[in-house]
């Protein structure tokens, strides 16, 4: 099996080398939205003061930091995968050996991470000098933490994305559907506005989601804003939140396996 | 005795949307969706021994294509069973994966923004084959398929015929013991498609693998089958030997000719005039084989030809004729 991960890991990262430019364009569109709420909720904590108790200090480093999680946790599944089951090029896959979504599809997400990230780190130190956020809170105990949550927040997205992915063997409109699922994750995954400042209703909720998990719960472990007891909160449900979009995957895939049509060639 | 392949009753009905154009039909279709039920594969029963060489033929839209997918597990039947090396082939065991091969169109096993080199390099592994085992297998498929000169490009890059030595070979890395090949020499230039076939039935020899194969090429069944198996409408219409079946099958030639003033000749009187679209500057005239030599020479003889064909009809138009009557 190591073998055939170092082999998939060669042929993607090759393969996302071809697509540099593609890539880069990727990224900045990707930036694009946190960095606009970043500026523009600064701007309104440093007019007022503050935002419910939210200095301008808080939002660039909340924001800062929410760029590195951002990277980490996303994926682009449905845009690399989608389309295979829809135009048949699935065939090719689904007759080998390996389990397509969870051994090509995923070490190729991972690759385009891995290059993504190495073309975020210039932007994101120009952006630390531009905004110049105030980090002296953060500690390595905290960081240290925020790296498996951040690794079980993508694992998570990731099979969540794959499942609706996988709608695909149902129906041609999976991207409106994922679209309407990447707005859930705007709204409750604290990227749109951090997550204190939302109703206490839609906190409530997002207590219950996994969004949460992607961005909200790694940024404040990084922050060294949670108790212990928050800690310990946030793996547990992670597991739970792991567990439950595994299962859902698996139901999906294997009951959508059932109706691929293999069209085309 | 147990089967390589065995097929009970397998069928394969597509649901197809259908709707009539036009923005009423549209909006109709978006509240209520029909369906047509398109009966690809119906009830086909047969068998096949270890070893053996069988030609799948059929006209296009018969069927075969379909039952090729669903014997490599591609595709859920909506009836019957099948059995292939004792597994059921869309329970996608991984054993099985790995004891078969399916070789369909262009772009299947390789990657096309890489060389085919790195895609060889990752189906090794995938499949488990073992370092020397690799480069035996390598060495034999490079000899048969001058593959080294095409490795290093990018598959994009590859030509047409290039493309489908790559994917044949990689599609054979494995040396898997059951082989599902869809139109294996499509594209190929006659030496490219000797080559495949010769090295199919030198595979076939040395391994004892069983293959099933469907071609345009009538050439192929006759150089690789003993056996023949032919579809048509989804149902099983021929199973025997090519010998019989060359019997069944009325020997006919094609007749293509040139003339000047093309229209103002009746060829009726001297065989079947035929259709035929790809080529529109020529007449074409069906004849029975034995009567070829006789009727060109009266051809030639009594009308203004410039230029003249003699050809074999196209396989699913010959099956067409026997089967569809």
């Amino acid at each position: 099996m190591l073998l055939i991960i170092k082999r998939l890991w060669q042929v993607n990262w090759a393969e996302q080398w071809q697509y540099r430019a593609n890539l880069l364009m990727y990224l900045l569109y990707w930036l694009v939205s946190p960095i606009i709420y970043l500026a523009v909720w600064t701007s309104i904590a440093n007019q007022n003061g503050d935002v419910n108790g939210f200095t301008a200090n808080d939002f660039t480093t909340y924001y800062m930091v929410l760029l590195i999680c951002d990277q980490v946790t996303s994926n682009i599944v449905i845009h690399t995968f989608g389309y295979k089951i829809q135009d048949g090029s699935l065939s090719g896959e689904l007759i080998k050996p390996i389990h397509p979504m969870l051994t090509n599809a995923l070490i190729n997400n991972i690759a385009f991470k891995t290059l993504s990230i190495i073309g975020f780190i210039p932007i994101w130190i120009a952006l630390f000098f531009l905004f110049k956020p105030d980090f002296s809170n953060v500690a390595l105990s905290g960081i240290l933490l925020a790296i498996p949550a951040m690794i079980m927040g993508f694992f998570i997205g990731y099979l969540l994305s794959a499942a609706i992915t996988a709608l695909a063997f149902w129906t041609t409109r999976v991207y409106s559907i994922h679209e309407f699922y990447f707005a859930l994750i705007l709204l409750f995954s604290g990227q749109f506005v951090p997550l204190p400042l939302m109703p206490k209703l839609v906190q409530d909720i997002a207590q219950y989601l996994p969004f949460q998990l992607f961005l909200y719960y790694p940024i404040q472990l990084i922050l060294g804003k949670l108790s212990t007891a928050q800690i310990i909160q946030g793996f547990a449900s992670g597991v739970v939140w792991l567990g439950i979009s595994m299962f859902l995957f698996n139901l999906v895939w294997r009951n959508g396996v059932k109706r691929y049509s293999a069209v085309g060639a | 005795m147990s089967h390589t392949i065995t097929v009970e009753q397998l069928s394969k009905t597509y649901q197809v949307p259908e709707r009539e154009g036009g923005f009423g039909a549209a909006v109709r279709s978006f509240f209520k969706r029909k369906y047509k039920d398109v009966k690809a594969v119906q009830q086909v029963d047969f068998k096949i021994e270890q070893g053996e060489i069988v030609g799948f033929l059929g006209p296009n839209g018969a069927g075969k294509t379909t039952t090729l997918k669903m014997l490599s597990g591609l595709l859920h039947p909506t009836g019957g069973k099948a059995e292939v090396l004792g597994f059921t082939p869309w329970e996608l065991k991984p054993e099985y994966l790995r004891a078969m091969t399916l070789v369909m169109g262009q772009r299947n096993r390789l990657s096309w923004d890489i060389p085919a080199a790195d895609s060889f390099l990752l189906n090794q592994a995938i499949y488990r084959i073992p370092d020397d085992e690799y480069k035996q297998t390598y060495k034999e498929l490079d000899e048969l398929l001058e593959l080294d000169p095409l490795m290093k490009k990018p598959v994009r890059n590859l030509s047409l015929g290039e493309r489908m030595k790559c994917e044949i070979a990689a599609g054979l890395l494995h040396r898997p013991k059951v082989l599902f090949l869809d139109e294996p020499t499509i594209g190929l230039d006659i030496t490219g498609q000797v080559r495949i076939r010769e090295f199919l039935r030198e595979y076939n020899k040395r391994t004892g693998a069983t293959i099933l194969l469907t071609s345009h090429y009538m050439a192929d069944v006759t150089a690789l089958c003993e056996r023949i198996i032919i579809i048509h409408h989804g149902q099983l219409k021929y199973d025997g030997g090519i010998t019989d079946l060359s019997h069944k099958i009325a020997p006919f030639k094609l007749i293509g000719i040139m003339l000047t003033d093309a229209d103002s000749h009746d060829l009726s009187k001297y065989g079947t005039p035929v259709q035929n679209e790809e080529d529109a500057d020529k007449k074409y005239i069906q004849v029975k084989a034995e009567d070829v030599t006789r009727i060109t020479s009266k051809l030639l003889a009594e009308l203004p030809v410039h230029d003249i064909t003699i050809t074999d009809p196209p396989i699913e138009d010959v099956i067409e004729q026997a089967f569809n009557q």
